[in-house]
């Protein structure tokens, strides 16, 4: 639902149908509402069973590289005799992606049903929850209802009766967006700095403390209990029919320049113009939507024509030159001049860099430096090659993806939006219009 | 094993391998400059990424596993690319304009020229930041150079295992920190110097400790390393300080040692290239201006009728007494004001240093000392060194000689000592200060297994041993570098079990500390065995195959339940059993002791309850089951392997064995009845009041200082007929001399050392004595001449040449084979052999190959704590300090770092007595007392103080017990009993302060 607005009749609520409710909180309200019903049938079950059905329904990550979920828990080998550990992923710091946070504010024990879940399924008996240490809120949300969860006897030792264990931890963060990245994460909660490891080995092999560890996405989990309950076809048939790839519901997160921001459920596959314009309103008043970033401040940025032809599902973002990504859906208009926001965007890399790897360092700081340059109308023309130039470095050359991440925007920006720099060096105004590129 | 092409070469490397390693197995230089060898790879700096066939995106070479079939580039056209990408940003806020044109000063600056990155700024970014401490008397930050690869901090962490380094912040503003607050004191830093020699950019260098003084005496600024001008050459030698034997390379510049290297980490170094704060920065004694440059004679000796005699009236003579000089004796001198320690020497700043801010000037041999003697020639000095032995032995008979050897000598040097005075004197009257350290654990390892050295090295410590039992040694303070590799070992997951009265900091990192009161250890060792026996954990077949008489220690440690050893030893019972129980379980226990067992009149008792507890379980003879006495000087294991010791020749052949005599007389060329059939004196018995000995050579030891009676052996040296002194600087002891013949440091000979693990290494000559000073080997051939013993060797080869042929377990050793800088571990049979790591395998080198077990009981130490000596006092070694400080406390860095005696008190114990830390107390035993300030230490337990050897004004042996082990005559250094009070503050004990005063370091205020 778009709290805190209504929710819009185009939306599908699963996840967000008891945002709003504050009864939905409490253990007696969410069990009201169905609640750990799910988690009942999952202990039940073989762990291997779970990690088909999920398998099955075509659950991908919500946390931005939507990896198929099962399959990513089909890696964790039950029986290894190893520890295994299960992280959910609430470090939410993606500029514009707030969906996370409406979870875990409203809902607390879905996520615990889902970590539950999950953990059960993947041979675990301990879980965290990393939330973002500045989510004050959804911490204490997160822990009152694990408090009601274990004195009921829904997790600990002997979950609902079952005679397994499954815990669940809240571990804060501490005001780093680099500990969302899986590793750091993992590092984190180890009490070290968060710096990414290098991948191999991945997590499934070698994650927390040494031990298999699958790490999921609080979205990707609170969407399992649905599943179980209500099956893998039921959830395949969320989406548009020609594209099985994508399949159920969908957060999105809206900011920026548009009439009602918030956050929205639809199904995989709506269309992003109808979206943009009907759900959440369309354009303020006198203004014109100019640009969008539709995943999160880390992909590429589209202009609205793109946009409007778009999909949004994993290949249909894909499908206008850009990624789904958190669904983090950042709206510019005409009012917004982009190498401000770009510059802006640059700034945030520049500031969470954890600093590991030379081009991510130096890159971020270079990059945000030359903008803010030329944003103050100091920049010269070899600024663009420059800034290619070390955008070219910081793509795909670095231990993680957040160097990657902040090229992104520069390069999409530069290539779509490049009179408007132009414009700076060259002290005219500013087109209102975006040239389209084909 | 995976097989892979590397740009077209074809190499395989082992499982788990990486790109880089297969890149380095076949000669590929992938450049690196975050990955370091044997520390963590982290793959930050992304210089090493390469094209691997079939993946888009370039891999680290470093941290991408070598797989079978990879076909890789390392210099395709994207990795240039991305290589110049990364020199680029890094360029970006380094110092370019100081890159000189003509050649790289450091790896990353090579690296740059390599790839042909222009050192021109465009982002305008600013400097690094980060750590600029100023003052530090060894190391500098330079944080603008920084590249953050973080090699300081995984090495600091890695290496060392310390953790003084870690990365703050984040985005551009990372940088490297040192400790929490800045100062890497409170992180435990040592000064090791690890971090300076990982640095690729010199962010973290060395300021050359060898600063030169200008000719008025002024210090001149300390150079920096990575501003240093060039060097002329670059020597292999080997650290003068502890028995570790680290490998060192010595940069000479204008024939002075100017800087210190650690030599390349893969290198097959005892040390793996690591050095401790006084190899590294504590070698400047070797030019220190109190250096002895010419022989010194003392005044009244003349030449008349072509004979050399002492008049008493001649010159200035008759100023003092036969051997008194204008100086205080110690026991005098320990009873000056002590001022507290300095509170941080780190905060002072060294910049505008005067002469007196020298910290030097404080410990440099007082100009009054010299007054006694005048500079002589060469000749003058040996001829009369020579006359006055010659006539000693033909007037008082061969057994009124002695000599003191010095494990700081090389073998070459020893043996020719021990020659001279066997061969060419006639006395067996040989000995060094093994006495002093392990004697008694000779005694015991030669009564047991007929064995005098360690049975196997260090590395297997290090890398295989699975229980490491450590009893009585400071490893992390007194031979830090293998201090570091047990503190690798328990990271590692060895299980680390220490035996030491005081928390030390091992103790702090094991598993189990057994805190034994000082002296009981023989109680604790037989209680884990009645413990190992109850449990049946012994190795009985071990027992049976291999040794003899197990049955009387059976039954000797029958009595010492682990009840009764706690009564005892203080230990707690449980923590008796369970360490007797992960000892024996092993499998693979390694045991390393020290001092703390040895130093004790009950000291070969000791170490033969520690043997029959290892022979019980079976901990000798495989890998990883090390037995390792851990020797003290760089040379007590090599001087007492060419004979440096009074009842064997080399080799530990005995002296008695007629047909062994005949070998070695033949050799010299003497007849054989020139040497005596008989044992002679040891160090402890050359110095009783009944001693026979008349006239005595020292070479390079400072018995005055480190004999268990100071008080005595100061009285006693001025008693003797002749005393000859070769040293580099004038000595507590060599003040007494009538001739002092001034010798040469490590830095400037050649010759071999035998390291704690039977290492025999080379060390070569990096610069010429000072002066007309002289290498000691030439010394020794010059004197022996005089004497009458023809002594043909042209250079150290040749002795050793000899040694070889004499000394059966060194057959095969030539200076040509210790060339390679790995040495050799004896036994070499012959020239092929390659040495022997670990011994015993199979046999003991006693007759039958069996080791015999000898039955010991519990005997308190000779004095313990009454109600007039209420404490219990306990001594050695710190980290800055060596020995009596001859070498340390001449040198900047060291003496800055700890430039005052310290007695070690409890803080309960400080509180009862109302003194504070670097308060003033009077320290008392049965037979002197010295005035010394406090350090409070919990690593002391309440009623035991812990002093220091290394002061002369707070000389500790004035205190010490002279108590002798029977079989050993090794004095109990490590418990005596002491009354210790808060000193009157208002007025000094010695109230006449004497114009002397101000010269010597006690009085003289430090510019602060
Ligand atoms: C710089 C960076 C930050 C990230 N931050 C988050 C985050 O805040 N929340 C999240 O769920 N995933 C984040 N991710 C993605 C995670 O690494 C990981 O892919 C995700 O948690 C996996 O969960 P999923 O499979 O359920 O999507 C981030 C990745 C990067 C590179």
């Amino acid at each position: 639902m778009g709290y805190p607005h209504q929710p819009h009749p185009r939306e599908s609520l699963v996840l967000s149908k008891h945002f709003g409710t504050p009864e939905a909180r409490t253990l007696d309200g969410w069990k009201k509402r169905g609640g750990y019903q799910a988690l009942e049938m999952a202990l039940g079950m073989d762990p291997v069973a779970i990690q088909n059905v999920v398998k099955e329904s075509g659950l991908r990550g919500r946390g931005g590289a939507g990896f198929p979920t099962g399959l990513k828990w089909s890696f964790m080998k039950i029986g290894d005799g190893k520890p295994h550990y299960l992280c959910c992923n609430a470090d939410e710091s993606e500029p514009g992606t707030f969906k996370d946070r409406e979870i875990m504010r409203w809902t607390p024990h879905a996520l615990i049903e889902g970590v539950a879940i999950g953990a059960y399924a993947i041979g675990a008996e301990t879980a965290y929850i990393y939330i973002r240490g500045e989510f004050t809120e959804p911490i204490e949300r997160m822990e009152a209802a694990l408090v009601e969860a274990r004195a009921a006897g829904i997790i600990g030792p002997n979950a609902m009766g079952t005679g397994k264990t499954v815990n669940v931890w809240v571990h804060k963060g501490a005001g780093a967006y680099i500990c969302g990245e899986e590793t750091a994460l993992m590092n984190s909660i180890e009490g070290k700095r968060g710096n990414p490891r290098i991948k191999p080995p991945f997590p499934a092999v070698a994650g927390l403390f040494g031990m298999p560890t699958t790490i999921n996405n609080v979205e990707t989990l609170a969407a399992v209990p649905h599943i179980l309950v209500n099956g893998a076809e039921w959830y395949k048939k969320l989406g548009r029919p020609d594209n099985p790839k994508s399949t159920g519901t969908k957060l999105w997160s809206v900011c920026g320049n548009i009439v009602r921001p918030g956050n929205y459920e639809v199904e995989m596959g709506f269309p992003f113009g109808e979206f943009l314009h009907e759900v959440c309103g369309g354009a303020l008043p006198g203004r014109t939507l100019k640009a969008i970033i539709p995943g999160g401040s880390s992909v590429p940025i589209i202009t609205l024509e793109e946009a409007e032809r778009g999909l949004m599902d994993y290949e249909g973002m894909v499908a206008v030159g850009t990624m789904l990504g958190s669904a983090g859906c950042i709206v510019i208009d005409s009012a917004q001049s982009m190498p401000k926001q770009i510059a802006r965007l640059a700034r945030f890399y520049a500031h969470e860099s954890c600093a590991q790897c030379t081009q991510c360092r130096e890159g971020t700081a270079w990059t945000t430096k030359i903008l803010e340059r030329m944003v103050a109308g100091d920049g010269t023309a070899e600024d663009f090659d420059t800034l290619l130039e070390i955008a070219e470095n910081m793509t795909g050359k670095t231990i993680c993806v957040l160097s990657d991440s902040c090229a992104t925007p520069v390069i999409s920006g530069i290539q779509k939006f490049r009179h408007e720099f132009e414009a700076l060096i060259t002290r005219t105004t500013v087109h209102a219009v975006p040239v389209v590129v084909a | 094993m995976p097989t892979l092409t590397i740009d077209g070469h074809t190499c395989t490397v082992d499982i788990g391998g990486t790109i880089l390693d297969a890149a380095r197995a076949v000669g590929i230089d992938v450049p690196t400059l975050c990955w370091y060898p044997s520390l963590t790879s982290v793959g930050n700096c992304r210089i090493c990424l390469v094209s691997v066939e079939g993946t888009d995106k370039l891999l680290p070479a470093c941290a991408t596993a070598a797989e079978d079939g990879m076909r890789v580039t390392s210099e395709s056209h994207a990795a240039v690319r991305s290589r110049q990408g990364v020199l680029g940003l890094l360029l970006e806020r380094y110092p370019v304009e100081d890159i000189p044109a003509a050649e790289a000063r450091n790896e990353f600056e090579a690296l740059v020229r390599r790839y042909d990155v222009p050192t021109t700024h465009r982002a305008g970014l600013p400097p690094r930041d980060g750590d600029a401490r100023d003052g530090d008397p060894a190391i500098r930050h330079d944080m603008s150079t920084c590249i953050l690869c973080t090699r300081c901090v995984r090495a600091c962490e890695e290496i060392q295992v310390v953790g003084v380094l870690d990365v703050a912040h984040r985005s551009d503003r990372a940088q490297i920190i040192v400790g929490a607050d800045g100062n890497p004191e409170h992180a435990g830093c040592t000064w090791c110097g690890e971090c300076v020699r990982v640095c690729p950019t010199g962010a973290i260098h060395d300021i050359i400790p060898m600063a030169v003084r200008a000719g008025d005496g002024t210090m001149l600024e300390r150079p920096r390393s990575n501003a240093m001008p060039p060097i002329d050459r670059t020597v292999r030698s080997v650290c003068p300080y502890c028995a570790v034997g680290c490998q060192l390379d010595l940069e000479v510049r204008d024939d002075t040692v100017v800087h210190v290297r650690s030599p390349w980490i893969e290198e097959a170094t005892p040390n793996r290239g690591s050095t401790c704060v006084k190899g590294r920065f504590g070698l400047d004694f070797v030019q220190h201006r109190d250096r002895l440059e010419t022989p010194l004679i003392r005044r009244g000796w003349v030449k008349r009728d072509g004979r050399w005699i002492f008049d008493a009236t001649h010159d200035t003579a008759s100023m003092w007494p036969r051997r008194g000089g204008p100086w205080e004796l110690i026991e005098e001198e320990g009873q000056t004001r002590k001022r507290g320690p300095r509170s941080n020497p780190l905060q002072r700043s060294t910049s505008g240093i005067g002469p007196l801010g020298d910290p030097r000037d404080r410990v440099a041999t007082p100009l009054a000392w010299y007054a006694p003697f005048r500079e002589a020639t060469w000749d003058e000095a040996l001829e009369l060194s020579a006359q006055e032995l010659t006539r000693l032995r033909d007037t008082s008979g061969p057994s009124s000689l002695a000599v003191l050897q010095s494990a700081k000598c090389s073998n070459e040097e020893n043996y020719l000592l021990q020659r001279m005075f066997r061969g060419g004197l006639g006395t067996n009257n040989v000995d060094h200060c093994t006495r002093l350290c392990h004697s008694s654990s000779v005694s015991a390892m030669q009564q047991a297994m007929n064995t005098s050295a360690a049975s196997g090295a260090m590395r297997e410590v290090e890398d295989v041993a699975d229980v490491i039992f450590l009893l009585g040694a400071n490893t992390t303070e007194s031979h830090p570098v293998f201090g570091a590799a047990i503190k690798r070992a328990v990271k590692r997951g060895a299980t680390l079990i220490v035996c030491d009265p005081r928390r030390i900091e091992l103790a702090s990192r094991a598993h189990i500390h057994l805190r034994a009161m000082p002296g009981t250890d023989v109680a604790v060792m037989n209680g884990m065995l009645h413990h190992i026996l109850a449990l049946g954990l012994e190795d009985r077949d071990f027992i049976a195959r291999r040794t003899h008489q197990f049955d009387r220690v059976r039954a000797a440690v029958q009595p010492y339940t682990p009840e009764r050893a706690s009564q005892i030893s203080g230990v707690p019972a449980a923590l008796i059993r369970e360490a007797a129980e992960r000892y024996a379980r092993g499998p693979r226990s390694s045991t390393l002791w020290a001092m703390g067992l040895t130093q004790h009149a009950t000291g070969t008792d000791i170490v033969t309850s520690l043997l029959n507890l290892i022979l019980a379980t079976g901990m000798i003879g495989r890998p990883g089951a090390a037995m390792l006495p851990i020797r003290g000087q760089n040379n007590v294991q090599g001087a007492s392997d060419v004979g440096a010791i009074p009842m064997v020749y080399t080799d530990y052949q005995p002296v008695t064995n007629p047909d062994i005599r005949h070998r070695f007389a033949q050799e010299w060329g003497v007849p054989d009845d020139r040497i005596p059939l008989k044992a002679g004196l040891k160090v402890t018995q050359m110095v009783m009041d009944d001693s026979p000995v008349r006239g005595m050579y020292i070479m390079g030891e400072n018995p005055i200082l480190s004999d268990p009676q100071v008080a005595h052996a100061e009285h006693w040296f001025r008693e003797l007929e002749f005393l000859a002194v070769q040293d580099i600087f004038l000595t507590e002891t060599a003040r007494y001399a009538d001739v002092v013949l001034p010798g040469s440091s490590f830095a400037e000979k050649d010759g071999t050392f035998v390291n704690t693990e039977r290492r025999i290494q080379l060390s070569r000559a990096a610069v010429p004595p000072p002066g007309d000073a002289r290498r000691d080997l030439d010394i020794l051939i010059e004197l022996s001449n005089r004497i009458g013993l023809p002594s043909p060797y042209r250079d150290a080869a040749e002795v050793m040449d000899e040694i070889a042929r004499v000394t059966p377990s060194w057959r095969g050793v030539s200076h040509a084979r210790l060339e390679s800088h790995a040495g050799l571990q004896y036994p070499v049979h012959d020239a092929e052999h390659g040495g022997t790591p670990f011994l015993f395998a199979d046999a003991f080198p006693t007759t039958d190959g069996k080791a015999t077990f000898f039955p010991v009981e519990y005997l308190p130490p000779a004095e313990l704590p009454d109600d007039a000596y209420p404490f219990l006092l306990n001594t050695g070694r710190q980290m800055y300090h060596w020995h009596t400080g001859t070498m340390t406390r001449r040198s900047f860095a060291l003496d800055a770092r700890e430039s005052t005696p310290i007695v070690e008190l409890n803080p309960a114990d400080a509180a009862a007595m109302g003194v504070g830390d670097g308060e003033e107390v009077v320290v008392a035993s049965r037979r002197a007392e010295i005035r010394i300030a406090v350090r409070l230490s919990d690593r002391v337990s309440p009623g035991q103080v812990f002093i220091p050897m290394h002061y002369r004004e707070a000389a500790v042996n004035l205190l010490t017990n002279p108590a002798l082990d029977p079989v050993a005559h090794i004095p109990e250094f490590k418990v005596c009993a002491v009354s210790v009070h808060p000193a009157n503050r208002g007025q000094s004990v010695h109230s006449a302060t004497t114009p002397l005063q101000a010269t010597s370091w006690t009085s003289a205020s430090p510019a602060e």
